[in-house]
């Protein structure tokens, strides 16, 4: 069976019991390349896919889920998600009116180029990182593609499919200086082969390592901080547990009951919009079939929305966002598309640190509380100086932070996060950061 | 799942095209996942997912493919195009590619087997024990919110190669965790705790689920009252079970082949060598009873083993797959793990600890004037090329003058293994063990965490400066 059929069987045997029920189909195909001293040494081709159900009954959600598509598997999702809702408390739960959602291609050709052309590509890329005579170690120089397909059909009528890609390269140099080394990665992410420069990544990343080696331990104490583009989005990324409706409609949100009030520095604006066109994650409608439009989340300052599924607005009393999330495997969820973080009128570096990557952010951080401490390298400015440093932790609360931006830059780039986020450099006074 | 003869064909139909060494990994997952919060089930979800690996090797080179499709037209498809894929003329298919293939079947004989399966109990009286695992945890009345997990797996494997193994295993595991919110108006803090075993449902009798939940309520409280951590550099003693991730992230990561191979680790070639204080003795044991990580062959079809990886701060082994036996030399260790069939397996932790030493658990404290207590650890994170990690640590204390004192929340260490591992003065005799998730190259699977009470002497401690 394929998956559009298992689908299609799903909702049929739903409907034939009388069981409201979405189902998700969805497939993926990638390809990905390693090379190593100038061959390729690792290659994955492949195709993956699987159907996930969630049902309705009695004002109860139940999920289930397979890989396999034969009958019986199919018949067993069926009765395991209907045994499932019926552990559920929660009552009340409706699957929404669905729609014809039509069928979207948000990727195109491509993808199509020669797989001998990817080999090329990722073979620059390696060539480009082994030209630094400070690098010691390519530890890894990769192209990835994935080419995905998703539909979704309930028995309240939606049906609509897209299909959406990606293709990556990503390096990771070991790069030595006397007794210093340091390793960082760099990905960049496009939806055309060929608008991807395996060169200029190499360059970028070699940039990015290579100006930590010599790094001093940083002394203890508090220090202006900018925080550069990526770290900024990381960490802003953290606020979505808190702005998530499932977060909220649990009860842990820290931002409940702060609709219309300021939550930030009035520097800061953040949007999400799932419509842009340039955007790495935008989407013709979401998991629920919910048609795609833009969010203002946080406006001067002043929180405006959370993030939304029917779900999750149906337990708040809040609009349905568009924000459903979900993999054939997975529950309802909330996720972002393109965040955007607005980018402000320049800052002025003079005397701190420059925070340039981060270590330990899932760990470090208490999404709940906003407490976070992470390890970080950077580059200490003083007098009109640069110096790197290291081995220090970075501790402040989220939600503090944000309200003490007092500075934004005006130039922004795409972060993978959760979604994808374009965030500005902002800049903070008195950041505590341990160190020797 | 799959058929002797259909293996045969597609390992031979590879070998054929010139692949050196070939191997399909073929599994079926059934698994179940119920979450409550507040004792009230908000999540209950079922899975199957099933799924084939071929890998093929060219020398040391890998290619990989995988697919849902387990039918033998889908097999073979699935050779031809990673044969196509690999593009260079040793890619030609012949007839003499069979090399005398002679799969021979090897079952597990059950060593970490269940003894209540899944399906010998229903969802009510699951959600039954998540009742009793909430009123564990409601410590104090601060304690508003609580959340279970039950997590179960159930996981069938064969693994068949061109070298003629064949093995089928069985692998269940049970994951029982409890996270506790405390609040007192102003801040709120969380406790975690989990336990998780190879077996079935008798993990809850084992691990009582009140016991789980007041572990989880009593760190949350612990984290409420706390004061923000000290920074600086100074003494840590670091608790035992858990406590042990910073060795797994700091240590075992960087003598794993898939980082020693390709000398992106800084303990590459270092066989022989004193790496680490002599007090420590690390061990990586894959057979330990109904260890969460431990299973009878690995994902390379191997038998697990227990392997002495540092024996009195002197470097013994590495843990190595297949793969990393091929590029070193050094010999293989029933090491080769993944998370699924979308990986090609890499090596890999098992259950991974610090071997008891001799310094009375109280005498650790002994002689600090300004340290930090980090009872129970949260996740962390390193960068093997330069050993450089970062740990949260969960549940902490001040130590003053060789006492614990108040608790502190927020706290990190910060460092670098190698040098972490030489700093550690001391070992108590107190050793237990912990599950967890361990994410790496090939995904995210199974793996124990453990040591003694230990003390180091100097780590980086990121807390409010």
């Amino acid at each position: 069976m394929t998956f559009e059929a298992a689908k299609d069987f799903l909702i049929r045997r739903a409907g034939e019991r009388s069981i409201a029920a979405e189902v998700l189909a969805t497939s993926e195909r990638r390809l990905s390349l390693s090379v190593k001293g100038g061959s390729v040494d690792e290659l994955t081709a492949a195709s993956r896919g699987g159907v996930g159900i969630r049902v309705v009954v009695e004002g109860k959600v139940g999920y289930a889920s397979t890989e396999a598509l034969d009958t019986e598997s199919l018949e067993w999702v069926l009765d395991e998600a209907v045994e499932n809702a019926a552990l559920q408390h929660a009552e009340g739960a409706v699957l929404v009116a669905g729609r014809a959602l039509g069928r979207h291609d948000l990727l195109g050709e491509g993808l199509s180029a020669e797989v001998a052309d990817k080999v090329a590509g990722v073979l620059d890329l390696e060539s480009g990182l082994r030209a630094d005579a400070r690098v010691d170690v390519v530890y890894q120089a990769s192209y990835r593609e994935s080419e995905a397909q998703a539909v979704i059909g309930s028995t309240a009528g939606a049906d609509g499919g897209y299909r959406n890609g990606y293709a990556s390269y990503s390096a990771t140099p070991i790069m030595k200086l006397g007794d210093s080394v340091k390793q960082g990665s760099d990905v960049d992410i496009s939806k055309e082969f060929h608008a991807l420069d395996p060169n200029q990544t190499a360059h970028k990343v070699l940039e990015r390592v290579g100006r930590h080696l010599g790094a001093t331990p940083l002394g203890t104490g508090r220090y202006r901080g900018y925080l550069e583009s990526e770290v900024t989005a990381t960490l802003l990324a953290l606020l979505l547990y808190s702005l998530s409706g499932k977060t909220l409609a649990e009860g842990k949100s820290r931002l409940a009951g702060k609709l219309g009030a300021r939550v930030a520095s009035d520097l800061i604006t953040l949007v999400d919009d799932p419509t842009l066109v340039d955007g790495p994650a935008s989407r013709p409608f979401d998991a629920e079939g919910t048609p795609a439009a833009r969010t203002e989340i946080i406006s001067g300052g002043v929180l405006q929305s959370f993030l939304h599924n029917s779900d999750t607005a149906r337990r708040t009393g809040h609009t349905n966002t568009g924000h459903a999330s979900r993999s054939y495997a997975s529950t309802l969820g909330v996720s972002p598309s393109n965040l955007v973080l607005a980018t402000g009128t320049g800052i002025d570096v003079s005397d701190g640190v420059i925070v340039t990557d981060l270590m330990g952010v899932h760990a470090g951080a208490n999404p709940i509380s906003g407490d976070v401490s992470v390890q970080g390298l950077g580059l200490r400015v003083t007098g009109g100086e640069t110096h790197p440093v290291d081995n220090f932790a970075l501790s402040f609360n989220l939600f503090s932070l944000l309200e003490r931006i007092d500075a934004v830059g005006e130039e922004s780039t795409w972060t993978p996060t959760v979604g994808m986020f374009r965030a500005p450099m902002v800049a903070v006074d008195a950041l505590s950061f341990s160190g020797a | 799942m799959i058929s002797l003869p259909i293996a045969d064909a597609v390992l031979t139909n590879a070998r054929g095209g010139g692949a050196d060494f070939a191997e399909l990994y073929v599994e079926r997952w059934r698994r179940r996942a119920l979450r409550t919060i507040d004792g009230k089930v908000e999540e209950a979800t079922s899975a199957i997912s099933q799924g084939g690996g071929l890998r093929l090797f060219f020398g040391t080179d890998v290619v990989y493919g995988y697919t849902n499709d387990l039918t033998e037209a889908s097999l073979r498809e699935l050779a031809e195009t990673l044969l196509r894929h690999r593009g260079d003329d040793r890619a030609r298919v012949d007839a003499t590619g069979r090399g005398g293939l002679d799969l021979r079947r090897t079952r597990a004989i059950g060593i970490h087997a269940p003894d209540v399966p899944f399906d010998t109990r229903s969802k009510a009286w699951r959600v039954e024990r998540l009742r009793e695992l909430d009123a564990g945890a409601r410590v104090a009345p601060e304690v508003r919110q609580v959340e279970g997990h039950l997590l179960e797996w159930e996981q069938d494997v064969v693994v068949a190669n061109s070298d003629g193994t064949w093995i089928d295993d069985r692998r269940v595991r049970t994951r029982l965790a409890a996270t506790a919110i405390a609040s007192d108006g102003a801040e709120t803090q969380t406790g975690f705790y989990g336990a998780g075993l190879s077996m079935g449902l008798e993990l809850l009798d084992r691990r009582s689920p009140d016991e789980v939940g007041r572990t989880a309520g009593e760190r949350a409280m612990t984290n409420l009252r706390a004061k923000p951590a000290p920074a600086g550099t100074m003494p840590v003693v670091i608790g035992n079970g858990f406590g042990g991730v910073i060795f797994h992230e700091a240590l075992g990561h960087l003598v794993e082949t898939t980082f020693v191979a390709p000398k992106a680790s800084v303990l590459s070639d270092k066989l022989g060598q004193r790496i680490a204080s002599s007090v420590v003795t690390y061990v990586d044991d894959g057979t330990t009873p109904h260890g969460w990580g431990s299973s009878e062959f690995d994902d390379e079809g191997a038998p697990t083993e227990r392997t002495v990886l540092i024996q009195e701060g002197v470097l013994k082994s590495y843990m190595v797959d297949r793969r990393g036996a091929l590029q070193t030399g050094y010999r293989p260790t029933g090491s080769g793990r993944r998370q699924d069939y979308t990986f090609a397996p890499t090596s890999r932790m098992r259950n991974t600890f610090i071997t008891p030493g001799t310094t009375p658990r109280d005498d650790l404290f002994d002689g600090i004037e300004l340290g930090l207590y980090a009872k129970a650890l949260g996740g962390g994170q390193v960068r093997p090329g330069s050993g450089e990690y970062n740990f949260s640590v969960v549940e902490g204390y001040v130590i003053r003058h060789g006492r614990i004192e108040e608790s502190v929340r927020g706290a990190m260490l910060v460092g670098k293994g190698p040098d972490t591992i030489m700093h550690v003065d001391a070992v108590s005799d107190d050793l237990s063990t912990e599950p967890g998730m361990c994410g790496s190259k090939s995904g995210s699977i199974p793996t124990e965490v453990g040591q003694p009470h230990l003390r180091v002497s100097r780590i980086v401690v990121g807390g409010e400066a």
